[in-house]
């Protein structure tokens, strides 16, 4: 019976991981290829961050980000590297959510308007988008990283104890 | 199983935490190669050695405009209009650019319309006889481009309009090439402001004839 429940609650988890490295990944490859496409809207859009004036810099991360991005989510999608691909999942997503959290707070006090009516083009590649809509997407993108992290973590510490 | 010592706990989770960042850096030079290569093979890939925002157009323009514009109380096109004439070249409005449009020397190539957006956008719609001239990828629009702007004596540069600044990239390019300054004029309204005077706009290639008019 307890059995039974063991391998019923693995198989839960094991389905619940896929769906999350699925929507993840699927999320990266997804915005990756819509600015792979078209990345010198993709540099414009770098560059109203104001955060990067050298412009190989500046054309570094234009030419090179969509493509990373699109490898991140083909690794979570195909399973490869799932911590490390997780790790770098959130070492990206919380300093783009800051980045462009400050710019909507920039753009809130120059238009004189509520938080949540501040809607621009992020670069993040749905185009433009309200800044509280694109805030609860990239929560719900880092809650997926760090629980794949944790569980990804957790299944080899099993394995490794269990060894 | 559960009888391990605390140090041993201790080094196996630190064992498995810099496994973890190994595994995250692995998957970074992975990642980096695979975008390096990537941008190398695709036919829209950057050129990390150019400057694709010169001299004029180095800062961002539209949040800039908005600042000024709120802080002096001047429509951007008023500080638009300093920008472009520090620079040496003008800022054009609609009166003027229908009037150009309808001069005779329109006909002759001495007065000509350059599109400073990118291909797809100029064959949905562009002045008639508008030259394409997309400021990200000049190397591939200049030799038909500074033949025509050499000869011509109004050059008259549009985007978008709005904040669109290609059209001030694409000027500063011009200039930065030798064309005098004042030949250039920018038209800040830009496509969409010719579109909504119903002014007459032709789709497809240069000079194809197929004209229309945009809606008002």
């Amino acid at each position: 019976m307890s059995q039974a429940q063991t391998g019923s609650d693995r198989r839960r988890e094991a389905w619940l991981n896929l769906a999350a490295r699925w929507i993840l990944g699927g999320a990266y490859v997804y915005m990756g290829g819509a600015k792979a496409l078209q990345p010198v809207d993709f540099l414009k859009l770098v560059r109203q961050y104001d955060l990067v004036h050298h412009a190989t810099v500046l054309n570094a991360i234009a030419a090179w980000l969509p493509w990373f991005e699109m490898a991140c989510g083909l690794f979570l999608m195909a399973g490869i590297a799932v911590r490390g691909t997780a790790l770098v999942s959130l070492v990206l997503l919380i300093p783009f959510t800051a980045a462009v959290l400050h710019r909507a707070l920039a753009l809130k006090s120059l238009l004189a308007i509520s938080f949540c009516a501040v809607k621009f083009d992020c670069g993040c590649g749905n185009g433009e988008e309200f800044i509280c809509r694109k805030l609860a997407e990239n929560a719900v993108l880092i809650a997926l990283s760090v629980w794949l992290l944790a569980r990804s973590a957790r299944c080899d510490s099993i394995q490794g104890g269990s060894s | 199983m559960n009888d391990l010592s605390a140090p041993t706990v201790a080094r196996n989770r630190l064992r498995r935490v810099f496994s973890i960042i190994g595994e995250g850096l692995a998957v970074t030079l992975a990642g980096l190669a695979l975008a390096v290569l990537a941008n190398q093979l695709s036919p829209r890939g950057l050129s990390l050695t150019r400057n694709y925002f010169p001299a004029i157009a180095s800062t961002n323009l539209d949040i800039v405009r908005n600042v000024v514009a709120t802080v002096t109380n001047l429509p951007p096109t008023e500080t638009l209009e300093g920008e472009l004439r520090a620079a040496g070249m003008q800022l054009a409005v609609s009166n003027q650019v229908i009037a150009w449009f309808a001069d005779p020397r329109r006909l002759t190539g001495h007065i000509i319309f350059v599109d400073a957006r990118n291909e797809g956008e100029y064959l949905a719609g562009h002045v008639p006889g508008a030259w394409l001239f997309d400021p990200y990828h000049p190397e591939k629009y200049f030799p038909v481009v500074l033949p025509a702007a050499q000869a011509a004596e109004v050059i008259v540069v549009y985007c978008h309009g709005g904040d669109c600044d290609d059209s001030v990239t694409a000027a500063t390019l011009l200039k930065d090439v030798g064309i005098p300054g004042g030949k250039i004029s920018v038209y800040g309204g830009g496509i969409g402001e010719w579109e909504a005077l119903a002014q007459p706009v032709e789709t497809g290639a240069q000079n194809s004839d197929h004209l229309g008019k945009g809606a008002p």
